[in-house]
């Protein structure tokens, strides 16, 4: 995108070319790439968000000015897709935790580990969540049935922990690529699966991506440090 | 009807349960039916049923000096698939008002946050709890919202053009604010808005896209 | 490839904990498919044998339960349990001469998943076995042809398919109309589809 403008700073768009430059919209579309991919929450990735918000403010200035030094449009928009990718990667992010803690609210209010990947405004939420939901089945639901049998959390007072909360299927299967040239996965089966997945494994694995367990990926991330997928 | 079912006895135990969970999905996929409050409360009924035999059975056998964890009689399973039919009844209610809250907190994505954003079909379908969730559930979101400061239930599709061209299918009038212009939007009216301007719109129905 | 429901050992632990599944509807759905069973123990205050004259079951009696109730009891050695219909030798015969062609959808429409769920519990180790390679077979014939052949003749033999088998070729048309539309392109908003097609307005 290096063009001569002729007039216009090109100190402000030296600026520009910096920003895009930087790696953060590759991280912000892993991040949301493996959000989307991984059935449970993964840890918030709270710099990167803050930086790119930083950023698309910054882009978004910038796109003003170029609009207003009269910049040829045509090139205002490029910038403007730019930026509106880059917007688009960060609201899909911060979305698709919102869903996912809409459907799993209870579970994983109970798991600190998953609580802990949550930012602020997500605890929040979630808690709102649950509040919700809870009075909402009670009104409908829990408060018509007998003495004992009200609880959100449990079938029955006799229940010996509670046996009411959806997980997401964490042997799910999951496409992932391996970022480097590391030592082979073996990839046993060491977790039993539904009988499903199993039969669709013969599938994908004619295909280059590599279809895992997600859970056996989990542990992989753990226990190789810079190697991670 | 449900497939291999031969009873026709409806008040074997959760069957009542199970036509109301088969009718969660009985229409037209991905939609909601009407609130089956009628259904409901027959299956919250059976529930207190089975809950008077339960306790009828237990305290017999208590008079009969028994005791209900190790004396394996006719009472005790008797009692036990009492107790075993409410928690499967508990479960057919608590999914029946789940799924449709799931769909509900769906709508306030793709809808609107607001209950008069919501058209008039889908409203009827609603019970009062349902609108009222429907209501808290979106202020939950639109208070992450304001949080993080920025809108989350637009953009939700990849950005390509920043203006697409719209044609509008229903009265709109003067009801709806578009970031950079002012226009009349009257039906069949066609448009350059700016995407996540129209976005709602579309997916209210109240607006289509027009391409090429 | 190893199938641990051929060993007949414990199950998933779907045993008692519902947790993962419990507003799923259709696992409450899998769980309301019928079972027939034979009581060891007489039981007072239950309307489950509509042969029965007052509100019991008596020792010996002959009753088809849902899955829900019959695992619990048998888990708790009340009754005994058989397989159920569905995969009976009739239906074995049929598969095994044109697995393709048969209806599963009336036999039980969660054939598979039910299948599962009770194999370990009859501790009939051929079960496996036989889902296995029906679904095999009928993924060769119909699932994989279903999109490319003319609809006329596939919506015939979409009829006869189980809702595991509906779900995966929803999921495989719905990609495959995803892909065509990225290709070619066209209008990306669409109406909700919570709201359903469009009506015609009212004028």
């Amino acid at each position: 995108m290096a063009e001569d403008f002729g007039e216009g700073s090109t100190a402000g768009m030296d600026e520009y070319e910096t920003l895009m430059a930087t790696t953060d919209v590759e991280l912000l579309k892993t991040a949301l790439r493996n959000e989307k991919a991984a059935p449970e929450i993964l840890q918030i990735q709270t710099q990167l968000v803050k930086r790119a918000r930083e950023q698309i403010q910054l882009m978004e200035e910038t796109v003003e000015e170029f609009e207003q030094s009269g910049m040829d449009p045509l090139t205002v928009s490029l910038y403007q897709m730019d930026l509106d990718r880059a917007q688009f990667l960060l609201r899909s992010y911060l979305r698709i935790r919102l869903q996912k803690l809409e459907k799993y609210m209870f579970y994983i209010w109970k798991d600190d580990s998953l609580r802990n990947r949550l930012s602020e405004p997500e605890i929040f939420f979630v808690k709102r969540c649950i509040d919700d939901m809870e009075k909402h089945l009670e009104e409908t639901v829990l408060s018509k049935l007998p003495d004992n049998y009200q609880s959100a959390g449990r079938q029955s007072i006799i229940s010996e922990e509670d046996d009411m909360v959806p997980e997401p299927q964490l042997d799910t299967f999951v496409a992932c690529k391996s970022s480097n040239r590391f030592v082979s996965l073996r990839l046993v089966d060491r977790y039993k699966s539904s009988f499903f997945w199993h039969l669709l494994s013969l599938i994908f694995s004619f295909f280059q991506k590599q279809v895992c367990k997600f859970a056996f990926i989990n542990l992989q991330w753990e226990t190789f440090g810079d190697g991670a997928p | 009807m449900g497939a291999g079912f031969c009873f026709s006895k409806e008040n074997m135990h959760g069957r009542l349960a199970c036509r109301l969970v088969k009718e969660f999905n009985s229409g037209e996929k991905g939609q909601l039916n009407h609130f089956n409050e009628e259904l409901l409360n027959e299956v919250a009924k059976e529930c207190s049923e089975n809950f008077l035999v339960l306790q009828s059975l237990i305290r017999k056998m208590q008079e009969e000096g028994l005791d209900f964890q190790t004396t394996r009689n006719a009472d005790h399973y008797g009692a036990l698939i009492n107790h075993l039919s409410l928690i499967r009844n508990k479960r057919c209610l608590l999914a029946y008002v789940y799924n449709r809250a799931e769909m509900i907190q769906n709508l306030a994505w793709t809808v609107g946050l607001r209950l008069f954003e919501l058209p008039e079909e889908i409203q009827e379908k609603l019970s009062h709890p349902e609108k009222e969730y429907f209501k808290k559930h979106s202020s939950a979101l639109e208070s992450y919202m304001s949080k993080v400061d920025l809108d989350l239930n637009v953009d939700m599709v990849p950005p390509k053009d920043p203006y697409i061209k719209v044609r509008v299918l229903d009265d709109v009038g003067e009801g709806i604010v578009v970031s950079d212009k002012a226009a009349n939007f009257a039906r069949h009216s066609m448009h350059f808005l700016k995407r996540t301007d129209a976005e709602l719109y579309i997916s209210r129905g109240l607006m289509e896209e027009l391409t090429g | 490839m190893e199938n641990s429901r051929e060993t007949g050992s414990t199950n998933d632990g779907d045993a008692s904990p519902r947790n993962a599944n419990y507003y799923d509807i259709d696992d409450i759905l899998v769980e309301g498919e019928l079972v027939p069973v034979v009581f060891y123990k007489s039981a007072n205050g239950v309307k489950v044998d509509p042969s029965a004259e007052k509100d019991s079951v008596e020792e010996g009696a002959k009753v088809e339960l849902p899955f829900w109730l019959a695992q619990e009891l048998y888990l708790r050695q009340a009754v005994s349990l058989s397989i159920p219909t569905c995969f009976n030798q009739n239906t074995r015969r049929e598969i095994q001469a044109d697995a393709a062609c048969v209806d599963l959808k009336s036999r039980c429409p969660y054939f598979y998943e039910f299948g599962c769920k009770i194999a370990p519990l009859v501790g009939d180790r051929t079960i496996g076995k036989m889902l296995l390679s029906t679904f095999q077979m009928r993924y060769k014939e119909i699932l994989t042809k279903a999109h490319t052949t003319a609809y006329a003749p596939a919506s015939k033999s979409l009829a006869v398919l189980t809702k595991e088998e509906t779900s995966l070729h929803e999921a495989a048309r719905s990609s495959m109309a995803a892909f065509k539309k990225w290709r070619i392109g066209g209008p990306r908003f669409q109406r909700a589809s919570v709201l359903g097609r469009k009506r015609k307005s009212t004028e």
